[in-house]
């Protein structure tokens, strides 16, 4: 029996809730946005051709561990990182290091998790939950989705995090083993930022970054014509779960993206920087409008006006607007 | 940009219900002259229309695969996978056999002649018994 005295805090974002709970219980206080800027989580991208529950992805963030493994190097922590062929290893590597006193992160799919929201029950691999304990075969859990404190048993445990399908998780685990004392997070945020500057205006490929929404805009004129209205409707309710439903805080972590550049600007003693993480919580606004518009027409509310082609320009405009904000964020030195 | 964000709420409270209520998530909001502020609550019934939508979507594709499976056309396999929100290469993975052989499954035809350890495996994925695989509930 284990069970550490951990401090349960819901997040907006599962990864950046784990990485900034799991560095909290070592005593370094660090904010979600700040572990999420840090951690360089925002992104965008639009894959037409890899398709997930019957509609092309869209994803706002970058690929799944990479804000731990980013944010813990660039803050000097140091970590481990474990995946297994065999899952009763993986479990008693769990039980190992847990008895040695560490909370554990673990990546797992959300399909069999018997605490989960039930409307969110579907194979969903990139997930992330913290382990702070376990008793008889019993685990203590703390998910930054849920609202209180939930338990799971070996059996559950060890199906979650054997699920397979795209990023299977295999039994993924990682925890910080040593965190020093007087980090300095001033190089660690500029460099949080000019990644995140880099994957949204620096990649020369259509498909990613403000790009990438230029693109999606693009598809999106076509949809109703090439798919017929059903299916079209079912494409833009897939673009708005990626954007709205669990763990992106709300418009595709753009306000949580914001709040890192308002803290950021503070930390570093930057007056743009706030300016620009104003005009990032109009930009947010903006999703969110895209997303609220977006709804109606699956609805089958629409006005003429909520046309494909109207919610295309919306697009744009956000575009733009990225595209300008990444671009100064770029120069950042 | 203020009149957009008043007519969402407006909409909200009076013709959008809650549908999904067995949790509160935290949130983040804008405001120019909150600043970013963050709250914990229900996903907001405009977004709970949309995963409903995913929803939906996938009990007319189980309705579609059931008619399917009484006509013969396709086997329990096809049904129960999609019962379970699965498609093949998910599938295939859990069976750890290819995603070739789990499509040929899918036909009747094939179904008819699977080993029974095959069946079992199969049977162990979706939860259920080799007679509940082998005969569904509605075609009893």
């Amino acid at each position: 029996m284990v069970k550490l005295e951990f401090e349960h805090r819901q997040a907006g974002h599962c990864e950046s809730g784990v990485t900034r709970n799991l560095l909290n219980y070592h005593h370094f206080s660090i904010s979600e946005p700040m572990a999420f800027g840090i951690g360089a989580g925002l992104f965008f991208s639009y894959l037409p051709f890899l398709k997930m529950q019957h509609a092309p992805t869209t994803s706002f963030r970058v690929w799944p561990g990479q804000v731990f493994d980013r944010a813990t190097k660039e803050l000097g922590v140091k970590t481990a990182i474990h995946t297994f062929r065999n899952p009763k290893d993986s479990m008693d590597k769990l039980n190992e290091v847990l008895e040695q006193g560490y909370p554990v992160g673990l990546q797992v799919g959300t399909f069999h998790l018997p605490f989960f929201p039930p409307e969110y029950r579907m194979h969903y691999n990139m997930h992330n939950m913290i382990v702070y304990g376990h008793d008889n075969g019993n685990y203590f859990i703390s998910d930054t989705l849920m609202e209180n404190l939930v338990e799971i048993n070996y059996e559950d445990l060890m199906r979650v995090r054997y699920a397979k399908g795209a990023f299977a998780p295999q039994g993924r685990m990682y925890y910080p083993t040593h965190v020093p004392t007087g980090i300095d997070i001033k190089p660690a945020i500029i460099k949080g930022i000019r990644k995140t500057a880099n994957n949204m205006v620096g990649i020369p490929f259509p498909l990613v970054g403000a790009k990438g929404i230029r693109y999606l805009a693009g598809r999106m004129r076509k949809w109703e014509k090439k798919l017929g209205p059903a299916k079209a409707s079912y494409y833009l309710g897939q673009v708005l779960r990626m954007e709205e439903e669990v763990g992106t805080a709300g418009a595709g972590f753009r306000f949580i993206y914001g709040a890192f550049l308002e803290e950021a600007s503070t930390v570093l003693n930057r007056p743009w920087l706030k300016e620009l993480s104003i005009e990032m919580g109009e930009n947010a606004n903006k999703w969110r409008e895209f997303s609220y518009l977006g709804s109606r027409n699956c609805k089958k509310r629409g006005k003429p006006d909520q046309s494909y082609d109207f919610l295309a320009d919306i697009l744009l405009e956000v575009a733009d607007r990225e595209e300008k904000i990444f671009k100064k964020l770029a120069t950042i030195k | 940009m203020a009149n957009a964000a008043n007519e969402v709420t407006d909409k909200s409270n009076s013709d959008n219900e809650l549908i999904y209520t067995y949790n509160r998530e935290l949130f983040y909001h804008f405001d120019k002259e909150k600043g970013f502020t963050q709250k914990v609550e229900y996903q907001n019934p405009n977004n709970q229309v949309i995963i409903k939508q995913s929803w939906d979507a996938a009990e007319q594709r189980l309705d579609e695969v059931k008619q399917k499976v009484i006509i013969g056309k396709s086997s329990p396999v096809a049904y129960y996978m999609e019962k379970i929100l699965m498609e093949v290469p998910m599938l295939a993975a859990y069976m750890e056999i290819s995603s070739w052989r789990v499509k040929r499954h899918l036909k009747s035809r094939v179904f008819k002649k699977l080993k029974p350890e095959t069946l079992q495996k199969y049977a162990g994925i979706f939860g259920i018994t080799v007679e509940e695989l082998v005969k569904p509930e509605f075609m009893r």
